[in-house]
């Protein structure tokens, strides 16, 4: 938050005000806008369709979550039938939302810790343009019925190919730009962002080869589609938003990452043991038993990444805690990696045998999945847009008011849900357990639960579509031209830290 | 980090460890499995691919997200209450699924687990495969035994009164298709009316009506004998009928043949398995 971190003023101008003394941080500032200005088409084309494919997503699922417990609302038309709204949902908010703005923020992560200009950003908005058709085509899929039926994976292999075709365009040019970097330190976020760019081509060429093109038998096709889905969330969507918070905490608050030596611990165990979860999915199933144990066990062992970037984050973070109060990547960021350490731990509860035997079957793993992809990556990739969006469009977010009712009504939102959703799933699995109750009182029982569900989801409605409002007003220009970026408590005369 | 080397190798094995560990060995040891052939009875195979229809009626299950809430997979007796809510005598097994392109094994249960939901059919309507010793209707144990006989026809049907009203017919002999008004459970008749109206089987239930695979037509001639009943709150006016559409007549094949009852060698059972008369009514 110093204010040599905030490069607004164009580069032409800057190198004017400076005159004949040039000093070192007056070129670092004019080559960072001049990052900054490579990707900004590209950029916001990611951003601007994964906010699109947000507000569709939050329709979706609001839809959705009605339905659950007013299964008559717009019933008897095929196309809105629960089960192609449900998949919908997820896939737009998955493959259109997550992914977008993932892409979006790890290449400008990259061109800034690269120090490199975007070569021919042009061909990174083809590959936008294509990732995009291809969710269109599968979410039209979906819902006329052509669904693959595995979880994660509905898009039909037609719209997976234009996926991957598209996925290989844009991760290229990530790795053209790490080839060609200036700088030959390779930060922590760079680690994260290279190994989710590696990984995701081939976890998913892997599995659409397993799935579709040479099919395993039986059960194998769901462990394959349950190592897809974790490894989704940990290694790409987990990466992405690790490597975020490994560059904003420390960017935002102005002072290094804490231990280098922890961040690579963190690293190295998250690779090697989130990488063997998924199994736990299916716990009991008809697999052999080492299968689901080893899932269980790498997630319990994934406890120790947790713990060593949760220390490393707040070690690095200590005794800045108050400057939450002011910066909105910050408060987004936090809440994020707060919530990264609730949603392991929540994952290794409901694995275990002793609790999976109440929960599983329930929708408390629907509480895990949106504390992962909402509560953690969602949230983090909220406050790498607050930090990025103003440097690319060169005006600052117009109204304190509004990220402060985006946040809170987010954060209300996707705490309720997960709170509703868990408790929920308990009750629920209790009464499945319980042979003396008829199967019928099992769903009844978490209805009220559901009820509180769509509650948290108008909260979340109303965050998205004030973010969407927000950022629309950032890209047609309407920001506010200032020299500070927008604080939460802009009265408040401490704005400088320390 | 010192140097891209490690880096990129450092990628690479860690996920290559997960992908060999996760997919290729167990792959390896379930994923090339035959079915089971009984040693006295070479007609005695188990598992067999499903009839065209029941394929069709795979594709609408999936087509309308019926796995979102509904499982296919019966856990043993440490991990649930599965075998002792009747969904199975004994868990699924890996070879249970081999014909099963996608296993839609399905991981929530807003809906109750369907592996056995063909089984559970009453016997006249019971698979092919069945044997003829199971001539007696399928009577379903419900948990809770109070008889309701003085539920109103349908409308107020719970599912314990429908199991009951079912349970107490039971002995009537195969000629009973439905009990004041409400055909047999899990009969193809039932199954019909469930996907076209829920709530006139069980009045809580909050699965999505179909209807969609259902056609309204007028009546020309006789009714269609596969015709929907209902109670008179959701029939159709006066000289139209409701007929399922050959979708819905797939998907209906399809949950009837849904049946993991057939003992297999590497799974204990907790009913008493007779390799003989694989096809047991549900105890």
């Amino acid at each position: 938050m110093t204010p040599a971190e905030i490069p607004l003023i164009p580069p032409s101008e800057t190198a004017a005000i400076a005159g004949n003394e040039v000093t070192r941080g007056d070129v670092e500032q004019v080559e960072r806008a001049l990052i900054d200005a490579s990707t900004r088409v590209p950029v916001l084309m990611f951003y601007t369709s994964a906010i699109l494919w947000l507000l569709a997503g939050t329709v979706l699922a609001m839809l959705t979550s009605f339905k659950m417990h007013m299964p008559d609302l717009l019933g008897g038309v095929s196309f809105l039938t629960w089960g192609r709204l449900r998949p919908a949902h997820m896939n737009a908010m998955v493959y259109g939302w997550a992914v977008n703005v993932g892409i979006g923020t790890a290449i400008w992560l990259m061109a800034r810790l690269c120090r490199t200009t975007l070569r021919y950003p042009l061909l990174l908005v083809a590959g936008a343009a294509f990732w995009n058709l291809g969710v269109t085509i599968g979410i039209i899929a979906i819902f006329a019925g052509d669904s693959t039926g595995h979880q994660w994976l509905e898009f039909p292999p037609y719209a997976a190919v234009i996926l991957f075709v598209a996925y290989s365009l844009i991760v290229s040019w990530a790795i053209l730009m790490f080839r060609f970097r200036r700088s030959g330190h390779i930060y922590i976020t760079q680690w994260y962002l290279l190994a989710a760019f590696l990984w995701f081509p081939w976890l998913y060429g892997a599995t659409q080869i397993m799935l579709f093109v040479v099919p395993v038998q039986g059960v194998m096709q769901a462990a394959v589609t349950w190592w897809f889905a974790n490894n989704l969330m940990f290694l790409f969507f987990g990466s992405i938003a690790l490597g975020t918070a490994y560059y904003m905490i420390p960017k935002v608050i102005g002072r290094p990452v804490y231990s280098y030596h922890l961040a690579a611990i963190g690293f190295w165990t998250y690779a090697l043991f989130a990488s063997w979860t998924g199994m736990q999915r299916m716990i009991d199933g008809p697999f052999p038993a080492w299968m689901i144990t080893a899932s269980i066990a790498a997630l319990i062992l994934a406890i120790i990444p947790v713990a060593t970037v949760g220390l490393n984050h707040h070690m690095t973070m200590q005794g800045n805690f108050p400057l939450m109060r002011y910066s909105p990547t910050l408060r987004f960021t936090v809440f994020g990696a707060i919530a990264y350490t609730v949603f392991s731990l929540l994952g290794i509860l409901i694995s275990l045998r002793s609790m999976a035997r109440y929960v599983h079957f329930t929708q408390a793993s629907i509480a895990y999945s949106h504390l992962g992809l909402y509560g953690f990556y969602t949230m983090i990739m909220f406050g790498s847009m607050y930090y990025i969006v103003p440097r690319l469009v060169g005006r600052e977010w117009r109204y304190a008011s509004l990220i402060k009712l985006h946040f809170w009504s987010a954060a209300y939102g996707a705490m309720l849900m997960v709170v509703m959703l868990f408790v929920g799933g308990i009750v629920q699995g209790r009464d499945l357990d319980n042979t003396a109750l008829s199967f019928t009182e099992s769903t009844q029982s978490i209805l009220p639960y559901l009820r509180g569900r769509s509650i948290s989801g108008i909260l979340m409605t109303v965050a998205h579509f004030v973010f969407a409002f927000h950022f629309g007003l950032m890209l047609l220009g309407l920001g506010r031209t200032a020299t500070l970026p927008t604080f939460l408590n802009p009265k408040e005369e401490d704005l400088v830290p320390h | 980090m010192k140097g891209v080397l490690p880096l990129f190798l450092g990628i690479f094995g860690t996920f290559a460890f997960s992908w060999i560990g996760l997919t290729m060995v167990p792959n390896a040891q379930i994923g090339h499995l035959d079915s089971q052939v009984n040693k006295d009875d070479e007609n005695d195979i188990y598992p067999m691919p499903k009839s065209g229809m029941a394929e069709r009626g795979r594709k609408i299950y999936i087509a309308n997200g019926c796995v979102y809430c509904h499982t296919q997979q019966v856990r043993p007796e440490y991990g649930g209450a599965d075998i002792e809510r009747k969904w199975g005598d004994r868990r699924s097994a890996p070879r249970d699924y081999i014909f099963e392109r996608p296993a839609l094994l399905g991981k929530m249960r807003m809906g109750p687990d369907l592996a056995n939901v063909g089984k559970r059919a009453p016997a006249e309507e019971a698979s092919p495969s069945a044997s003829p010793a199971a001539s007696a209707p399928a009577t379903v144990a419900a948990s809770s035994p109070a008889p309701s006989p003085s539920a109103a026809p349908a409308a107020a049907a719970s599912p314990a009164a429908a199991m009951n009203a079912q349970t107490t017919e039971g002995s009537a002999g195969p000629t009973v298709t439905s009990v004041n008004g409400v055909p047999l459970l899990y009969s193809t008749a039932w199954h019909h009316r469930h996907l076209y109206a829920p709530r006139t089987i069980t009045q809580e239930s909050t699965m999505p009506a179909y209807r969609f695979l259902y056609e309204k037509r007028q009546i020309s001639g006789e009714p269609a004998a596969d015709a929907i009943i209902l109670p008179a709150a959701n029939a159709p006016p006066e000289g139209w009928e409701i007929v399922p559409t050959y979708d819905a007549k797939c998907l209906v094949a399809y949950l009837m043949s849904l049946d993991q009852s057939h003992a297999l060698a590497e799974v204990k059972s907790s009913a008493p398995a007779t390799a003989a008369a694989p096809a047991k009514p549900a105890k």
